[in-house]
């Protein structure tokens, strides 16, 4: 069954992009795209419920192999719910150019490569699709906008994520050479396991968007086409988390306490770093591209999480560790895809996503507003969406690192809570920094202000996603328990339907959703339609000018200032005055971002002067060669002399 | 007993929580030798408020009338959710001390929106200084809590409430150093002095009332008892949880209202003794709280 319903899918997918590049046919072409994407999604949880395996088991050798199995077909769901509304969404954005028939036909051959790396089954087959992965979007940027600025971020796309990527490279064939891949696993505590999960972490990291290894993400994430950038955001980084789970919680068995508190360290730097560096983002595809790493951030602080139960033996917390992790993957696909869809949208109808720049579109696209909203709630952790019981679980397993562990990474639990806690807070402020400057208060251009709502299709893509943050937001222990039996070894036991968790308070989400919806509903008929005459905003009496309208970094202001030391902000006012009246005055600010200016900007340089030192060497004068060859000649011959070679 | 604690959430909540506000004025008019308002002042304002109608603002949509609702309904969910004794039985939505942060985010993320809806400087600015002191409250929250779910094994507040009482817990620093945490959270989630001043009624000095200043009416009620609903949650888990208390049921409630008047005369002691300290800072303060709830969490784990 899974097996058929996994065949059609892609039959579905490559007959779909192998039609979209003629004009003529593209429309149906791309729908049968989204309906293979969402076959996809049901082999998956069919195979996720089902709970059996498909195909060959896991092999160390290089014959290529693909098979299913739980956590196979839990991506696999995930790529399938998020590509599905994607390529419905691709139908109606894609303008029938040739630039976008290419780009929504390679959309397609892109799903496909994920379905390869989720399920091959040998070192090989995974190690391919992994670099056909990181090819592919950067070939569809190009395509897709083929200008310098592109070209330039493109490359450091494909630079930053091939020097790392080596990381994945290393591990897997470490993996394989010691045939830990479908084998037993590498013995606790040697150096090979540390090596292995250290060159993961990098490698995964890197393509995953891990602080300090992001550096790329927020750069690449916002220039393609909405469609993609959902793609990206969504399910790409998800195979990175898929690599790791792999590598750390599969493959290596039981991992020493300090990796795990390793991973815990990542992971609470990417969640804070990620949604700092997102407040001062002032165009919203960036902020977006910036919350995908404090999303990942959350993520692998469950898996570090996991990581050091497992090491302490609380085997039914580490279960519950990796359930948190995988529902919260599978939580940030689902909003994030709604949210750069829902931003592709606004970019339709409004033209540029300066978020200073926009202003009142949940009034003029009702749809994709709501959903919109729906999708800022559920990323910001709000009750009762999916976001909210993820981060739940996320604490409550970290709570559990402290109650198990010993002094060291008790603490590190502990911190680890915190951080996590705070960055909850601060994905508050963002979205509804985001929710008021894009959905509400007036329009603060005329492009904004005659803003519709846009076609059907990208109208249902984000309703449907924005329906899968409630439904998973309500029922999500139906999911938690499959995804806690994924852990390879034996659990106790298993919670039952609401989150009735052995150690916490419970979350009946159903019971809190009702709680929540029942009361508003009663507040709002005892409040009743009386109502004073609509009157402006009060400011002081005066008129509520549009130019005094509150701004993005006004609202971030406090923050600002209150993290000055750790930002380093920089601003700019020049007053411009003639006699003693002052005419103008301008003012620039900006938060640079710490690591790329105190890392990578020094690094980067540092390698630009070493190549220009080394084009010395360069000359292009033949003379200069036949020297060199010369010299390498005699050195060889003198090395044989004193016995150093031969 | 089941009964009574019920009865107890349920009236103190939602009838009782406007008193706690009211009293700490009274007594702090008293102890800055004014006469002051009566402690049903509350009561009083919620009635004339309930009979003026609500203000439409020009251009407001529709999360500017939802939000006080939503922000009210919140709120009330959190009063369903916190127990006042340790054989609370759960009403429906649990009773876990981390759901909590959740709920009060909620109320947060609506009466923000609310403000960037109709647009209003002043209501931002509040909303934007709530927000900012936020993220420290809840860090220092989360590490409180995990501290007492530490010392009483789990987060389930009923559980915290049975875990924590008694002498012997005050054995070692951790609950201790929990509670100075949670009492700097106590104070910044009720918007008292020094982090905020609820008297003032400039717009540039307010944080938790700013927010409120385009509503009328019946919203305005809303968030005034919401605001009330908020002291008596973190009242009552200050004194169930982080102060000692006694282990039998009949005890708690019976001592609960006598320890939640102590608090609120501490309250309106502190804000009497103590200048509001600028906004920036407040952060910096709380800090100290978190500093102090990690202290804590480590010498549990030392001990063990």
């Amino acid at each position: 069954m899974t097996l058929a319903l996994l065949v059609s899918a892609a039959g579905f997918i490559t007959v779909g992009a192998a039609g979209a590049s003629r004009a003529r046919w593209f429309a149906r072409a791309v729908t049968l795209q989204a309906a293979g994407a969402a076959l996809l999604s049901v082999a998956g949880s069919w195979a996720l419920a089902s709970g059996a395996t498909v195909g060959s088991g896991f092999t160390s050798g290089f014959q290529p192999r693909f098979g299913v199995d739980g956590l196979t077909a839990f991506f696999l769901m995930t790529v399938g719910a998020v590509a599905a509304p994607t390529l419905l969404y691709a139908r109606s954005y894609t303008r029938v150019a040739v630039g976008g028939r290419v780009v929504a036909a390679l959309c397609g051959v892109f799903v496909l490569v994920l379905v390869e790396v989720l399920c091959a089954r040998d070192p090989m087959t995974f190690l391919a699709g992994w670099e056909l992965m990181t090819l592919l979007p950067a070939a569809m940027i190009l395509v897709a906008r083929p200008d310098e600025r592109s070209r330039h971020t493109v490359f450091l796309y494909v630079a930053a994520t091939h020097l790392a990527g080596a990381g994945t490279w290393i591990a897997v064939l470490l993996l394989a050479h010691a045939g830990a891949i479908g084998g037993p696993p590498v013995a606790q505590g040697s150096a090979l396991q540390a090596a292995i999960a250290l060159t993961a972490l990098v490698g995964m990291g890197t393509k995953a968007g891990l602080v300090p290894f992001h550096s790329w993400l927020p750069r690449a994430h916002p220039i393609a086409p909405a469609p993609l950038s959902a793609l990206m955001s969504g399910v790409m980084i998800k195979i990175a988390i898929y690599g790791l789970v792999r590598v750390l919680i599969d493959w290596l068995g039981v991992l020493p306490l300090w990796i795990g508190v390793l991973v815990l360290a990542l992971g609470a730097l990417s969640a804070v770093g990620g949604v700092l560096y997102a407040i001062f983002q002032h165009e919203l595809k960036r902020l977006l591209a910036f919350h995908s790493i404090e999303n990942v951030g959350i993520i692998v602080l469950g898996l570090g999480a996991c990581v050091l139960l497992r090491a302490r033996g609380d085997d039914l917390w580490a279960a519950f560790a990796l359930g948190a992790a995988l529902l919260h993957t599978l939580n940030h696909a689902l909003f994030k895809s709604l949210l750069f869809l829902g931003a592709g949208s606004f970019e339709r109808a409004a033209g540029a996503l300066e978020l200073d720049r926009l202003g009142g579109l949940l009034r003029r696209m009702p749809w994709t507003g709501a959903a919109f909203l729906l999708g800022a709630m559920a990323i910001a952790g709000l009750p009762p969406l999916n976001g909210f019981v993820s981060e739940w679980l996320t604490l409550q397993a970290l709570l559990h690192v402290s109650a198990a562990g010993g002094v060291g990474d008790g603490a590190a639990g502990a911190v680890a809570l915190a951080a996590l806690a705070a960055t909850a807070a601060l994905a508050v402020l963002c979205f509804v920094k985001v929710v008021g400057l894009v959905l509400l208060g007036p329009p603060r251009r005329a492009a904004v202000a005659a803003a519709t709502e846009v076609a059907a299709p990208m109208r249902a893509a984000v309703a449907a996603l924005a329906l899968g943050c409630v439904a998973l937001g309500l029922l999500p222990a139906l999911l938690f328990r499959k995804l806690v039996a994924l852990a390879p070894w034996r659990t106790p036991a298993s919670p039952t339907v609401s989150l009735h968790l052995p150690g916490t308070g419970a979350l009946p989400t159903v019971g809190v959703a009702l709680s929540l919806i029942l009361l508003t509903s009663v507040l709002m008929v005892l409040r009743g339609k009386r109502s004073a005459t609509p009157a402006p905003t009060w400011a002081c009496g005066q008129l509520v000018e549009p130019h005094l309208n509150w701004t993005s970094a006004g609202f971030s202001k406090p923050l600002r200032l209150v993290l000055e030391v750790i930002l380093r902000p920089e601003r700019e006012i020049a007053v411009r005055s003639s006699g003693r009246v002052i005419q103008e005055v301008s003012y620039s600010g900006r938060v640079p971002h710490l690591l790329d200016e105190r890392l990578y900007k020094p690094a980067v340089t540092l390698g630009l002067d070493a190549a220009h030192q080394a084009r010395r060497l360069q000359t292009g004068r033949l003379g200069t060669y036949v020297g060199y060859l010369i010299a390498l000649v005699l050195f060889l011959l003198a090395a044989v002399k004193v016995g150093a070679i031969g | 007993m089941t009964a009574a604690s019920i009865a107890v959430q349920l009236i103190g909540g939602f009838l009782l929580a406007p008193l706690l506000p009211g009293l700490i004025q009274h007594w702090k008019a008293t102890l800055q030798g004014r006469r002051g308002p009566s402690p049903i002042q509350p009561y009083r304002e919620l009635r004339r408020l309930w009979a003026k109608s609500s203000v439409t603002v020009e251009g407001a949509s529709v999360v500017y009338r939802l939000a006080p609702a939503v922000a009210t309904a919140s709120l009330a969910t959190a009063l369903l959710l916190v127990p006042v004794a340790a054989d609370a039985p759960s009403l429906g939505v649990g009773r876990d001390a981390l759901a909590l942060l959740g709920l009060l985010a909620l109320a947060r993320f609506a009466v923000a929106a609310s403000c960037w809806d109709v647009a209003n400087g002043f209501s931002l600015m509040g909303a934007s200084r709530d927000l900012t002191i936020s993220v420290s409250v809840e860090a220092t929250f989360v590490l409180a809590i995990a501290a007492a779910a530490l010392v009483a094994g789990t987060t389930d507040l009923a559980g915290m409430i049975a875990g924590t009482a008694g002498g012997s817990v005050w054995s070692g620093p951790a609950l201790g150093l929990a509670a100075v945490a949670f009492a700097l959270v106590v104070v910044a989630e009720t918007g008292r002095q020094p982090v905020d001043n609820p008297d003032t009624h400039l717009e540039l000095t307010m944080i938790h009332e700013g927010p409120l200043l385009e509503y009328a009416g019946r919203d305005l009620a809303m968030l005034q008892w919401g605001a009330a609903a908020r002291h008596w949650l973190m009242l009552v888990i200050a004194a169930e949880v982080f102060l000692p208390h006694p282990q039998a049921v009949w005890q708690q409630l019976a001592l609960l209202p006598v320890v939640l008047i102590l608090l609120c005369a501490g309250l309106a002691l502190v804000e009497t003794l103590v200048v509001k300290m600028r906004i920036l800072l407040a952060p910096r303060l709380l800090m100290v709280g978190a500093a102090a709830a990690l202290l804590g969490i480590v010498s549990w784990l030392v001990q063990l």
